[in-house]
């Protein structure tokens, strides 16, 4: 056999296996939700039958849920809480299936550098570079610290290291176990990736703040030339200060948005190609769409890296561009 | 083969909008859920604070360190040159001062030379000067005398040979007076 032949049967093998989770899913959205015209609504199937018997939910795979799918054990439905009346606003805080991935992530983040800065630590104290997993982990930090926080963020920029640190790898981690089977993209919920924004909004501005200063900060917003004339000053704070401020609010809009999209829009590219399996029946279609699945997958895989470095680079360019406004 | 592609493609592209469809009945994907925000927030802030005190210092500490210590280096390198180029700038100043002050002695050493080689040629002069007129003085008085003699000797040369001329003895004061009178005709002729 081919070396080429032998790598398509692996993948196959490997798109079949990632394939097994969509099944089970499609099992459990038929007591859930039978009436469901998603696939219906996708592609015309023969019969209307066939659509609801051979249908993955995707906006279900992808959304949030009150449980969570443990491998082989089944489902666990997770404890819910009554809704907090909160002024104007309820907030509901049960866990969900995204908020136990993200403490998933959390912890394996903390895990890892916790373990692997003792590591660091022990090899340092020894005169040597510290090896392996610690030592990879280490190299990457400091790549990111070198090469994407420090030129970006500016002069003494030491003090933004920690919080772009975590947020590289907390990002990374939520991203990676999002395409693990049985998994849940929490970065792939537009609410994580807004939380992740507002926190990265508050940081730009209060690093303006403390850059800048109290008058220089206000520059920023209500934006006046120097020598413009006075006659002119009032037209140019009315027209330019919304402009300013929209400025401020679309960067980390963007931020949020970016990520939930390419996590979403990756998952339901796979998922897609996975149900066209299921909804035609057929060898062929299920061996192609199991290919094109795996391909997806890999590209995930960069995908997940990427995001969670352009995440990073570009709240670092924000604070950046924040501290050096003059 | 290719038709299953196109359809692959359009149905990834048809996911999208059937998201969206299905957000008024449950949580959707756009749904923003404040209550996770919340918790990202709180699973955030804690991971920072753990990451904070117990992975970051020991990871990134020997960079910090060596950064530091290089930043200080490169402060210090900056300071000695700075030092340098002052030291050098005090130093050319120095040379300068020097170099107009050793001019300065030169020139007034030259001056004070020309003065006293001015004053020594007046004196020499002067000297000199004096020296001729003494000479002349003398050498005049000795004319003086030698043509005061030799007038006298000549007078009584004259006498005496016209004594013998006309044999009797001349020498009256009267005769001398007349001799002395032609000579002095001949005295202011001259």
């Amino acid at each position: 056999m081919t070396r080429f032949g032998r790598t398509t049967l692996l993948l196959l093998g490997l798109a079949l296996g990632l394939s097994a989770p969509g099944a089970r899913l499609h099992a459990q959205e038929e007591s859930h939700k039978p009436t469901s015209e998603v696939a219906h609504d996708l592609v015309a199937p023969g019969t209307q039958a066939q659509a609801n018997r051979n249908q993955i939910d995707i906006v279900h795979h992808i959304g949030n849920a009150h449980e969570v799918e443990i491998p082989f054990l089944g489902v666990y439905h997770l404890p819910r809480f009554a809704p907090l009346h909160i002024g104007g606003l309820t907030i509901d805080f049960s866990p969900t299936k995204h908020l136990v991935f993200m403490l998933l992530s959390a912890v394996l983040v903390a895990v890892v550098f916790v373990t692997s800065a003792r590591a660091v630590a022990r090899a340092q104290a020894q005169g040597r570079p510290a090896k392996g997993f610690a030592g990879a982990m280490e190299a990457t930090a400091l790549y990111i610290r070198q090469e994407v926080i420090l030129p970006n963020v500016g002069h003494h920029g030491e003090g933004f290291v920690p919080y772009l640190l975590t947020l590289f790898f907390f990002i990374l981690a939520m991203n990676l176990l999002g395409l693990l089977p049985w998994g849940a993209t929490a970065t792939g919920n537009i609410a994580v990736t807004a939380a992740l924004a507002l926190m990265a909004f508050i940081t730009i501005e209060i690093a303006g703040m403390r850059a800048l200063g109290a008058k220089g900060y206000l520059g920023t917003i209500f934006y006046l030339p120097p020598g413009l004339p006075t006659a002119l000053k009032p037209i140019m704070l009315i027209i330019m200060t919304p402009v300013e401020i929209i400025g401020k609010l679309s960067k980390p809009f963007a931020l949020a948005v970016r990520l939930f999209a390419n996590m979403t829009a990756g998952h339901v590219l796979v998922l897609a190609l996975i149900g066209l399996t299921f909804l035609f029946q057929s060898w062929v279609v299920g061996g192609v769409a199991s290919i094109l699945a795996t391909a997806i997958m890999l590209l995930e895989l960069f995908v997940a890296f990427l995001q969670a470095f352009v995440f990073t680079l570009l709240t670092s360019v924000f604070i950046g561009l924040m501290r050096a406004e003059h | 083969m290719k038709q299953s592609l196109v359809v692959a493609f359009m149905l990834a592209l048809a996911a999208v909008p059937a998201a969206g469809a299905q957000e008024e009945h449950a949580a959707g994907p756009l749904t923003v859920e404040g209550g996770l925000m919340i918790w990202t927030l709180v699973v955030f802030g804690l991971l920072l604070l753990i990451l904070r005190k117990f992975a970051w210092p020991a990871i990134l500490g020997a960079v910090e360190a060596r950064e530091q210590a290089l930043e200080r280096q490169l402060a210090e390198a900056e300071q000695n040159r700075v030092e340098s180029a002052r030291l050098l700038e005090e130093h050319k100043q120095l040379v300068t001062d020097a170099r107009s002050q050793a001019h300065g002695i030169v020139v007034e050493a030259r001056q004070h030379a020309d003065k006293e080689r001015a004053v020594a040629l007046e004196k020499t002069k002067q000297e000199q000067g004096e020296l001729l007129a003494r000479a002349r003085r003398e050498i005049a008085g000795e004319r003086d005398r030698a043509i005061a003699d030799l007038r006298r000797e000549a007078v009584d040369l004259s006498l005496a040979a016209a004594s013998k001329l006309i044999g009797e003895r001349l020498g009256s004061e009267t005769d001398r007076k007349v001799v002395l009178d032609y000579l002095a005709t001949l005295d202011t002729g001259r």
